[in-house]
């Protein structure tokens, strides 16, 4: 029968319902997003000037340098606070549990302009936090915690938090309890268990949370740009003005596609050590 | 033990202590908000002197709100429409396909969700300044329902996965055209999926700012995109009482969603 | 030659290098039991699909009176199906689940009301009609599920292992029920199964499948006592091997000699089809319950290895002088003398043993 000449249509059997989606894709998000990272090359003429400007001026330096910092700081201070909370809740009687959970998620879907309104309003100088400790007598005068780099961590910590609570809480909740109660018969106590046990168990999950926060963290725009201030710009902040208001694509192009190289990079890592995304 | 919550001891405190801590710098500032929404004080000064509507009596004064939250509302169904669409036809394709590639378009689907938007967003701008869509809800709507697509695939192809296909096959069997056993079988018995697919997407779309603050005009302005505009103005109350509706809005979606659901699957 | 009422022609299927099903040729009557009985991987589930036309069969063809149905797609073919797993659809009561074959095809709402009561009736679930697939035990589904492939009166019904997720005592339930349905409704059953038990208590005929092929056809009894291969003598029943070392075949009746010198001879002889070089050369197959104890000389020595008492009956386990092992089932009483160590001898009747070259 016609067995030779079925087997190409073979090869792409069932892929026709797709069709649509990946034209949508290739149209609206392939195209613009290879032809961005294109420009970066070609304008205002073809070659590599565009990232010779970007990593030779202070000025972008500092951009890096604070995108870094900050990503680096929300992303050790989410796990070491998420990490205790996804324990617990890992292990709390279902209807606690619940309750926590719901917290988070609210939280995790509140309108981010909210929540970041929210942390305007409350670190501002003469903000609920300022007046209180300034009434506690603990400070003489108003602390600046926002339009610089505390603002930003804090606000963005709030952020991340349930996106390191979920995963670490999901991973740390398929570990036996019967492995640890094995660890304290052959002999090890509760810092041993721990430290030899449990942490190594739950590193998996810790790792890739902390990684998917911390490469959200490099490309965050909206928190950054409220909380931070023209001073203190992050990366996501200066190629959106590169390109809105100072038209200078080329360089903005330049400045999406190490954002993009990053964030895919890292994002391999993830995906080679700790298995796919969900 | 460290896994057994009643032999936890004094560990258990503090656990319970950083929880706590950590759920109260999670509701507080959004029950903050609220609160001010309702509260006299232009300044935003904490406990208010006295508590007023008239934050939100500004916010209805003003159709310019109105009009973003239409704006919104519209964008999200479209784009929840198209993406649940799309997102159907694509899981069908992912779960039951046979053909080369299959991870690679799975990856592809999915990696909207993982680029930073700001790529995208200013991607996305580049093209439409061209093209003239920029500022228009057909602009809108295509950029969002890229951005809700791979929310819409994930529990569709879950569901999916979940589904015996024998029992479309029983309905083929029985006399029912493919197409048929599809729309009666497999959809309502997937509709758990879908229906997550449809929520996830809209809310992704009602609370995008970032390809938003690229896409609108002075004449099409979605909800976050006007909050976005006020907040670089001033801190005024008005904003805080357009957030608490934001936030009340995504409740309601949300416990409308688990009563549904609960329902549904009983 | 008049084509039966159901028949399949030279079928093949290959996936890639793959050969699923090779030549495999059934002709069947109207209302019979025809039971696929083999290993996974044999292909009876191939030929089913094929039968559903859920795969497109490489080569070959399927008749039903008469004419080809490989162009007719699944959803007209008019054939009921019981699955392996559970296939109510989830968001339907059994009585819109039964009534759906019906309801597709456009029949008015009454004479579909009409039906539906009378399949619930005929697989015993009146008074279930309300419920929701989720509520029923496994055996409620399957029966459902039966109900739902007879409700449009397929000429033809196949059932791919459909009590494979029961209980054991559940299953012979449903067995017993299956036979009573097939006799009251006529309907030409096709049954799939790996349980040589299920295969002899349901069908009339059993086509034993192998890699692909069919090894034999043929009523439980004829399989059991004439089995055609060595391949069926395993698989249906329980059989003892012995290696021959010297034979001698004529006229379908054997003499053979084994390596320790005893000689049995008027052995049935069957010429083995599966013959690929590989096997070792000619074997003799005896049932355990063929065997007996023998005077000494009279039989085959043997040394016991272990007794087991299992209640009714108990069995022994042998070991020839070349080193093979047998065994043997008897009443307990037969063999009280009998302890691991002892030395006896055991025969069987020649016509209850076959010789395969």
């Amino acid at each position: 029968m016609a067995t030779e000449a079925t087997s190409p249509r073979r090869r792409w059997r069932g892929l026709g319902p797709a069709v649509p989606a990946l034209a949508l894709l290739a149209l609206f998000f392939v195209i613009p997003v290879v032809s961005l990272l294109l420009r970066s090359i070609l304008e205002p003429q073809f070659g590599l000037q565009n990232y010779a400007e970007l990593f030779a001026t202070s000025t972008y330096a500092r951009v890096f340098y604070n995108t870094f910092l900050v990503a680096s700081v929300v992303t050790a201070v989410s796990l070491a606070l998420g990490y205790p909370v996804a324990w617990l809740l890992a292990i709390m009687p279902p209807g606690r549990a619940n309750l926590v959970l719901a917290i988070i998620l609210v939280s995790m879907w509140t309108n981010l302009l909210a929540r970041t309104y929210a942390w305007m309003v409350l670190l501002q100088r003469t903000g609920v936090i300022n007046t209180t400790l300034m009434k506690l007598g603990l400070i003489d005068e108003p602390l600046a915690l926002v339009k610089n780099l505390t603002g930003v961590t804090i606000g963005m910590t709030y952020i991340m938090l349930p996106f390191i609570i979920l995963p670490l809480y999901a991973s740390i909740r398929t570990l036996d309890p019967a492995i640890l109660q094995a660890a304290s018969l052959c002999g090890a106590g509760r810092w041993q268990a721990f430290r030899r046990v449990l942490l190594p168990l739950s590193a998996p999950g810790a790792a890739a949370g902390g990684l998917m926060v911390f490469v959200m963290s490099l490309g965050y725009f909206v928190t950054p740009a409220l909380l931070g201030g023209a001073s203190h710009m992050m990366l996501a902040e200066m190629i959106a003005q590169l390109v809105q208001s100072l038209l200078n694509w080329g360089l903005g192009s330049a400045a999406a596609f190490v954002l993009l190289t990053v964030t895919l990079a890292l994002y391999s890592v993830q995906i080679r050590f700790f298995g796919g995304m969900r | 033990m460290l896994l057994t919550y009643h032999r936890l001891g004094g560990l258990g405190i503090a656990l319970w202590a950083i929880t706590i801590g950590v759920c109260l710098f999670l509701l507080v500032p959004i029950i903050f908000i609220a609160a001010l929404s309702f509260g006299s004080s232009r300044w935003l000064a904490f406990p208010p002197p006295a508590w007023t509507l008239r934050w939100y009596q500004e916010l209805a004064a003003d159709p310019r709100w109105l009009e973003a939250a239409l704006t919104s509302a519209k964008v999200g169904l479209l784009s929840a429409a198209l993406a649940v669409l799309l997102g159907l036809m694509a899981s069908f394709a992912l779960v039951r396909g046979r053909f080369r590639g299959r991870n690679f378009l799975k990856a592809l689907f999915l990696t909207p969700m993982v680029l930073p938007v700001i790529v995208f967003a200013v991607a996305i701008y580049a093209l439409f300044l061209r093209v003239g869509l920029n500022g228009t809800l057909v602009g809108f709507v295509l950029a969002h329902t890229v951005l809700a697509f791979p929310f819409a695939v994930i529990p569709i192809v879950n569901s999916l996965e979940g589904f015996d296909k024998s029992i479309e096959d029983a309905a083929v069997l029985c006399g029912a055209s493919p197409l048929q056993a599809k729309l009666k079988i497999t959809l309502p018995a997937i509709r758990i999926g879908l229906f997550s697919a449809a929520v996830f997407a809209f809310l992704i779309s009602w609370d995008e700012v970032v390809v938003a603050i690229f896409m609108a005009s002075p004449d099409l302005q979605t909800l976050p995109v006007r909050i976005w505009g006020a907040l670089r103005q001033d801190l005024t109350p008005v904003i805080a009482a357009a957030s608490t509706i934001l936030v009340a809005f995504t409740l309601l979606v949300m416990a409308a969603v688990a009563l549904l659901r609960r329902r549904i699957s009983r | 030659m008049t084509p039966a009422f159901l028949s399949i022609r030279s079928l093949r299927q290959t996936y890639g290098s793959v050969v699923a099903v090779d030549d495999v040729s059934l002709e069947i009557p109207e209302g019979e039991f025809l039971t696929f009985l083999g290993p996974s991987g044999s292909g009876k589930s191939t030929t089913l699909y094929a039968l559903a036309g859920f795969n497109e069969p490489t080569s070959g063809d399927i008749l039903l009176r008469g004419g080809s149905i490989l162009a007719t797609p699944s959803h007209k073919r008019n054939i009921g199906m019981v699955f392996q797993r559970y296939t109510l659809f989830p968001h339907l009561n059994v009585r819109e689940n039964v009534g759906f074959p019906l309801r597709v095809r456009g029949r008015p709402e009454r004479e579909v009301a009409r039906r539906v009561d009378t399949m619930l009736a005929l697989v015993r679930l009146d008074g279930y009609g309300d419920r929701m697939p989720g509520h029923l035990s496994g055996g409620q589904q399957q029966r459902v599920a039966l109900a739902r492939a007879l409700a449009y009166d397929p000429p033809v019904l196949l059932m791919d292992e459909p009590l494979s997720a029961l209980d054991k005592k559940l299953r012979e339930e449903i067995q017993i029920e299956i036979r009573r349905i097939h006799r009251e409704t006529g309907v030409t059953i096709l049954y799939v199964t790996h349980d040589q038990e299920e295969a002899l208590r349901l069908s009339d005929r059993i086509a034993v499948f192998n890699r692909g092929r069919i090894e034999q056809v043929g009523s439980g009894r004829d399989l059991y006592h004439n089995p055609a291969t060595r391949f069926v003598a395993s698989f249906i029943g329980d059989s003892n091997f012995l290696d021959a070392a010297e034979v001698r075949a004529e006229g379908g009746r054997g003499r053979v000699v084994f390596p320790d010198g005893t000689t049995v001879a008027d052995l049935p002889v069957h010429r083995s089809t599966e013959g690929d070089g590989t096997l070792p050369a000619a074997q003799v197959m005896v049932r355990p319950q063929s065997l007996r104890l023998a005077g000494a000389g009279e039989g085959l020595p043997v040394r016991v290895l272990d007794v087991t008492f299992l209640g009714d009956t108990s069995t022994v386990q042998f070991r020839t002088a070349w080193g093979q092992e047998i065994w043997m089932r008897a009443g307990a009483d037969d063999i009280a003398a009998l302890s691991p160590d002892v030395t006896c001898d055991v025969s069987w009747n020649p016509a209850e043993s076959h010789l395969f070259l």
